[in-house]
């Protein structure tokens, strides 16, 4: 298959007619579509998936509702035509394949997918062909199954690394995704008819033995055990039912939840602002009445220098006085000393007889010391007042408020800093959720909690009755063969049925198997071949692949590689796209919406090297963050044969116009 | 005896009428959380600044008892420690000292705020440099 042209009308972004061609050079057959964010690039990719299957996606793989794939503009003008066409080549045909949405007549404006009639044609060679067969002719060159591998979004990468999470609800239904590419359904068909056949006959041939004496009670056990594999197999539906819309019903408010985060953020950041203001207030408070304490004994503070110094000149007065008190208490132990001498004729030192000259100058210097003495006066009552006035003021020592207060001021300042701080921040973050309802937003996020919680729940329940089915499909297992060694039982056309049956499912078990294996082997060794080309890391020798089509990275001993980047990842999800879309088809066209995310310049270098040898034609819808027009496409300049630039006209409006070729 | 064993010491102590609402407006504006903290305040600041002050002019309005104001005596001990005994009552110079004191500190109010820590550092610098 090969993609010649695509013509939107009113398509999403882009308004009136827009048109591109696509290469048609075998060698030349990449088509590069630049385009800002927000522009149009998965709307193209949708624009193609729209005409095709009749549905186009947004986040989460959820369908865009039908009105709202009209351009904002063209409705505004009352222009109320969807339209978008693709022409292809196909086995040798040429096909042109259209689909248009118009408004019903009775609708003034349509704002409900309902309020459009939709028409599709499909001409061959020219020739129109009748209604019935569209879908069949489209799915024998483009089935749906497959168009997630040939109209890539980048942003669903992410989805291939649950496959790495063995027994995952999320793992399980990509698995089937793959496998429905691959074919396996047809055998599973198979089986579950065989299985429904089984069941079937199972309920004759209990009816059957329930006459035959000495069997009723095998009978009987069997058929209590098949009522319970249905009713196990009855409720699994139900779960499954149930937690396929309770993800819905998560995505939906995740996505609800996306575009109103900022808004949450704010009102959070604003509650988080509000009890720092409480906090701050609470301690400014604080510092207020401890600030006031301090102040009702600094007054002393204040006194301190002048109290220091009249200490000083107190000290100074007390130690004359203590002085002039030492000199007269040394002066009057002398005279007494002299006295005793003089008194009692002998030395006071040695006790021998004093002579008569020492007598004489004893009682000059007696004279002398008495004169002194005379004219010492010590002043007690002024001794004892100066010692009174130190230990007064003593008293009165300071409390060092000074610093205290410096203290609280210093941080007084700081949070008065912070609060105008937050005070602004406040003010500017209530701006920003004015009018919008957070009880609301609350109350939507609460509810996705308990919704991912319920998913959780639902889950394990999934886990659990698969394998209580499988419980029971093991004891059944064992009662058919307990019947077949009975020759009663043996006798009955229903027993043989249910031996057929038993038969027949088990080859078709064996055959899935088989061909999972099979398949399992071709795609590792596809991917293997496509992450050689495209990993940067030499050493690492391939890829394993376990029972959910998840890849693992083997290192150059064969290793497991546990840990890997997110751009390893990415690597390893595009290895598989690719080996599952070259094991399930033949080659054409890919369509790649932002693939590059995560990656660094030598993975996009090889990345733009190898598809397009692996596919039939390669187009890729990039932004500039993702590859520099300049200089990232050299090595593909001799591969390219079309590019495109989505070109802004208004915010509603974009147009796409060729750019190179 | 001295003047704080005499008798002719006053038992009510105030300022003057034209200071008694700077004195309120220092607790009212919260600088203070007594009018009596700030009185005690105004008494130390105008000893530590070293002023004679003049007699009160104008009708007194007496606040406090002096046993709130001075319940140990311990700011009669400081002014008499610092300006020495001149014979007169010490509670009259008490509240000479406040009437200085309480307009100084109104004086720095009026920028809304008072910088105590400053106030109270400056009170070091004056005998430091030898201003008194």
């Amino acid at each position: 298959m090969k993609l010649l042209s695509l013509s939107m009308h009113n398509f999403m972004p882009y308004k009136g007619e827009n048109t591109i061609v696509f290469p048609e050079d075998e060698i030349r057959n990449v088509m590069i579509v630049f385009g800002d964010n927000m522009r149009g690039k998965t709307s193209l990719l949708n624009a193609l998936r729209w005409v095709f299957y009749g549905k186009a996606l947004g986040r989460h793989l959820r369908e865009i509702p039908l009105h709202e794939l009209l351009n904002k503009e063209a409705a505004m003008e009352s222009d109320f035509v969807i339209e978008a066409a693709v022409v292809f080549e196909a086995e040798g045909h040429r096909y042109e394949l259209r689909r248009r949405a118009l408004k019903r007549p009775m609708v003034a404006f349509p704002s409900r997918p309902e309020d459009f009639q939709v028409s599709v044609g499909l001409q061959k060679d020219g020739m129109a062909l009748p209604g019935h067969v569209v879908e069949s002719e489209i799915n024998r060159f483009a089935p749906e199954q497959v168009s997630r591998f040939f109209l890539f979004d980048g942003e669903l990468l992410q989805e291939y690394e649950s496959l790495l999470i063995e027994g995952s609800e999320q793992g399980r239904r990509i698995k089937e995704a793959i496998e429905q590419v691959l074919g396996v359904p047809t055998l599973i068909n198979g089986r579950d008819e065989a299985e429904t056949l089984l069941k079937q006959f199972r309920r004759h041939q209990q009816r059957d033995l329930s006459h035959v004496v000495g069997l009723e009670r095998q009978a009987e056990k069997q058929a209590e055990f098949q009522r319970r594999q249905e009713s196990l197999e009855n409720d699994l539906a139900m779960l499954r039912e149930k937690l396929n819309q309770t993800k819905s019903e998560r995505s939906s408010l995740d996505d609800e939840l996306e575009k109103v985060d900022s808004i949450h953020r704010a009102k959070t950041r604003l509650d988080h602002l509000r009890r720092r203001q409480s906090e701050i207030d609470k301690r400014l408070g604080a510092i207020s009445v401890d600030k006031q304490l301090t102040l009702r004994s600094a007054w002393k503070d204040l006194l301190q220098p002048k109290l220091a110094a009249r200490k000083e000149e107190l000290y100074a007065e007390q130690t004359k006085m203590t002085a002039l008190l030492a000199e007269k208490s040394a002066l009057e132990s002398k005279r007494d000393d002299l006295q005793q001498m003089l008194n009692e004729d002998t030395c006071p030192t040695c006790g021998r007889p004093a002579e008569e000259s020492k007598r004489y100058e004893a009682g000059k210097l007696l004279g002398e010391v008495e004169a002194k003495l005379r004219r010492i006066s010590v002043d007690y009552v002024s001794l004892g007042e100066v010692n009174a006035r130190i230990r007064e003021i003593d008293r009165l020592a300071g409390v060092g408020a000074a610093s205290r207060i410096r203290a609280l001021d210093e941080e007084r300042a700081r949070l008065d800093v912070e609060l105008t701080k937050i005070e602004n921040d406040a003010e500017s973050l209530s701006d920003q959720i004015k009018g919008v309802d957070t009880a609301e937003i609350a109350r939507k996020r609460v509810l996705r909690d308990s919704l991912l919680q319920e998913e959780a729940r639902l889950e394990r329940d999934v886990d659990d009755r698969t394998r209580e089915i499988d419980k029971v499909k093991r004891e059944l297992a064992i009662i058919a063969k307990s019947l077949d060694d009975l020759p009663q039982a043996r006798a009955k056309r229903s027993s043989a049925m249910v031996k057929v049956c038993m038969a027949v499912e088990k080859l078709f078990e064996e055959s899935i198997e088989r061909l999972r294996k099979k398949l399992k082997a071709e795609v590792a060794a596809k991917a293997s071949e496509a992450f050689a080309h495209l990993t940067t890391q030499k050493s690492y020798s391939g890829l394993e692949i376990n029972d959910n089509y998840g890849l693992t990275i083997l290192d150059e001993n064969g290793a497991r590689v546990t840990v890997r980047s997110a751009g390893a990842e990415q690597i390893v999800a595009l290895s598989l796209i690719d080996g599952l879309a070259r094991t399930g088809r033949a080659a054409g066209p890919v369509v790649m919406d932002t693939p590059f995310g995560r990656l660094d310049l030598r993975h996009r270098d090889n990345i733009l090297r190898y598809l397009p040898t692996t596919t039939g034609q390669l187009v890729l819808l990039v932004h500039d963050g993702e590859i520099r027009r300049e200089s990232d496409l050299a090595p593909l300049a001799s591969r390219i044969g079309a590019a495109y630039e989505i070109k802004e006209v208004s915010p509603r409006h974009s147009r796409i116009e060729r750019v190179h070729s | 005896m001295n003047d704080l064993m005499s008798g002719n010491e006053p038992t009510m102590i105030g300022v003057s009428e034209r200071t008694h609402p700077l004195l309120k407006r220092l607790k009212d504006d919260g600088h203070f959380s007594e009018m009596a903290d700030a009185y005690r305040f105004g008494v130390a600041l105008a000893l530590a600044h070293g002023v004679q002050p003049d007699e009160i002019v104008g009708t007194r309005q007496t606040v406090f008892s002096v046993a709130t104001i001075d319940p140990d005596r311990e700011i009669a001990t400081a002014v008499n420690a610092i300006l020495g005994d001149d014979g007169s009552s010490i509670y009259r110079r008490v509240e000479r000292l406040a009437e200085w004191g309480i307009r100084e500190l109104a004086r720095h109010a009026e920028d809304g705020e008072i910088d105590f820590a400053s106030l109270l550092s400056a009170a070091a610098r004056l005998v430091e440099d030898g201003d008194l």
